[in-house]
């Protein structure tokens, strides 16, 4: 049986309950354990970092930003028109749709050297790895959303005579808006992985390279405090997007 | 008068011409411009491929169809056939208004006539004046399929198809609906081909009503309902020459099942 829904002062105090209990324990009850600081430092510890390091981390920030932005709208600009493509040309997806399934199924990590290689040492390299890591999965929900639209909404356009390109736009498009925005919430963390693991494997900037670092030279409260940085990001670019989609689908 | 419609030995199927599954054949049919005919049938007879075929949705396998005296394609082009569909299909992300509009937002520039935004007029004559602003999720079953009636009519079609519209709705509801479709009908004077899976709907509705069998469909009982009416195909649903009739849809309902 379903439980009852919480009262709604209720659902908002129990999570912060939740992640407050959460912090107390790790102040308190890990030192307490003698679990030594350089493998799990305090949130004060981390949020020390934030005070005296500030600059540092903004200044790591910013080119992880515009690597996972970039990389956001690139890779899910292209994941959308090639769906455009393949819906409307049913032989070029038959031909190609199998390829990009193949290209997907590489693990990001192998591909990442290669693009390294290819685009060399600049932001360039970590842009097209976000990129490939959104496009995908844009692509097969962008597929799935434009076919979306029921039989008997194609023959209501069919009765109105509706050419080709009203039918995309009028129909096709707004009805693969909530699978695109699906897949754009999804994207908007993933982007942030992928400008991430791009700065791991050939970078001195950005919140992958600080990672990296940190890790080398023992600077645990500096890694948590990229890590939580990083995470700050992601939850930035998702709310933009549920913003978004609040403002295109209002049914 | 001059018929609306008119089939000679009618084939239709889906698939090729040579593989094709004959879902109709060898149908005659005459409908008078200007009546109410209600098409009963089974499952599988086709009630709905029949209004496909006549609103240039499905291309016949042989035979002729001539609607107001000219091909679908002419007439589809010209937007003087509405399409009703049991759901309202109406666009989730338009509002009633934008619905409502929608034959004046797409196919413009294939159309051989000008069609005037008569939108306030419909919505007040379907009784959605205030309800223009909604969005479909917001409106009742009954209120949805008045908004698709009025994008059907947007155009003034003289030729209304409507396949089951009132198919999913309460008893209540579709016995109101029923009175205000009558009553647009004679309004407008638009011939109206109406799909029903409900013997009392069709004997109601129905100036004339047709039983169609299935496997393969075909034409198995032809039923002018006006003997059974006052003049203007106005009766009371009680009506024990109504009842009588709704019997005699029913023993043919049977037969061709």
């Amino acid at each position: 049986m379903r439980q009852a829904p919480l009262p709604s002062a209720l659902a908002v105090a129990l999570p912060v309950f939740g992640a407050t209990s959460i912090l107390l324990a790790w102040q308190f009850v890990l030192p307490w354990l003698g679990v030594p600081a350089y493998i799990v430092p305090t949130p004060t510890a981390i949020s020390g970092v934030f005070r005296k390091s500030l600059a540092l981390l903004l200044s790591n920030l910013w080119p992880t930003l515009i690597e996972a932005l970039a990389g956001f709208v690139i890779g899910n600009l292209a994941g959308v028109l090639l769906a455009v493509v393949f819906v409307h040309s049913r032989i070029l997806q038959a031909a190609y749709f199998p390829v990009v399934l193949f290209f997907n199924t590489i693990p990001i990590l192998a591909l990442s050297p290669i693009i390294i290689l290819i685009f060399g040492l600049g932001m360039t390299p970590k842009i097209v790895i976000a990129a490939v890591i959104c496009f995908f999965p844009t692509l097969v929900n962008m597929i799935r959303g434009l076919d979306s639209a029921s039989d008997n909404e194609h023959e209501l356009f069919r009765v109105l005579s509706a050419t080709r390109w009203e039918i995309f736009w009028s129909l096709r498009l707004p009805r693969a808006l909530p699978m695109l925005f699906s897949s754009l919430r999804i994207a908007s963390a993933t982007a942030v992985i992928g400008a991430i693991v791009g700065e791991w494997i050939g970078s001195d900037k950005g919140l992958g390279a600080l990672i990296i670092q940190a890790t080398f030279n023992y600077q645990s409260d500096r890694l948590y405090a990229a890590i939580v940085l990083s995470s700050s990001l992601s939850i930035a670019m998702f709310s933009i997007v549920v913003l978004l989609e609040r403002r295109a689908i209002r049914y | 008068m001059a018929n609306a419609i008119e089939t000679r030995r009618l084939d239709v199927g889906y698939g090729g011409r040579q593989t094709a599954v004959k879902v109709l054949t060898g149908l005659d049919l005459s409908v008078a411009a200007g009546s109410f005919l209600s098409i009963l049938g089974p499952s599988g007879c086709g009630k709905s491929t029949l209004l496909r075929v006549v609103a240039d949705l499905l291309d016949p396998l042989g035979g002729s169809i001539s609607v107001l005296g000219d091909t679908p394609h002419a007439v589809r082009s010209r937007r003087d056939v509405g399409f009703v569909f049991q759901d309202s299909t109406l666009l989730p992300w338009r509002t009633v208004r934008d619905n409502v509009r929608l034959p004046l937002n797409v196919g413009q520039g294939r159309l051989t006539r000008t069609i005037d935004d008569r939108t306030d007029e419909l919505l007040d004559l379907m009784g959605l004046a205030g309800f223009g602003e909604r969005l479909p999720h917001q409106l009742s079953g009954g209120q949805r399929q008045r908004v698709a009636i009025a994008r059907a009519l947007l155009g003034q079609p003289r030729l209304l198809l409507m396949d089951e519209p009132f198919g999913a709705l309460d008893e209540i509801t579709r016995d109101r609906l029923n009175d205000e479709l009558l009553s647009l009908w004679r309004r407008t004077g638009a011939t109206i081909l109406f799909v029903t899976h409900s013997i009392a709907e069709a004997a109601y509705l129905g100036e004339r009503v047709i039983v169609l069998a299935a496997n393969p469909g075909r034409l198995a009982r032809d039923l002018d309902m006006r003997p059974f009416k006052q003049a203007g195909n106005r009766c009371s649903r009680e009506d024990p020459a109504i009842v009588a009739a709704m019997a005699e849809l029913r023993g043919a309902l049977e037969q061709a099942s």
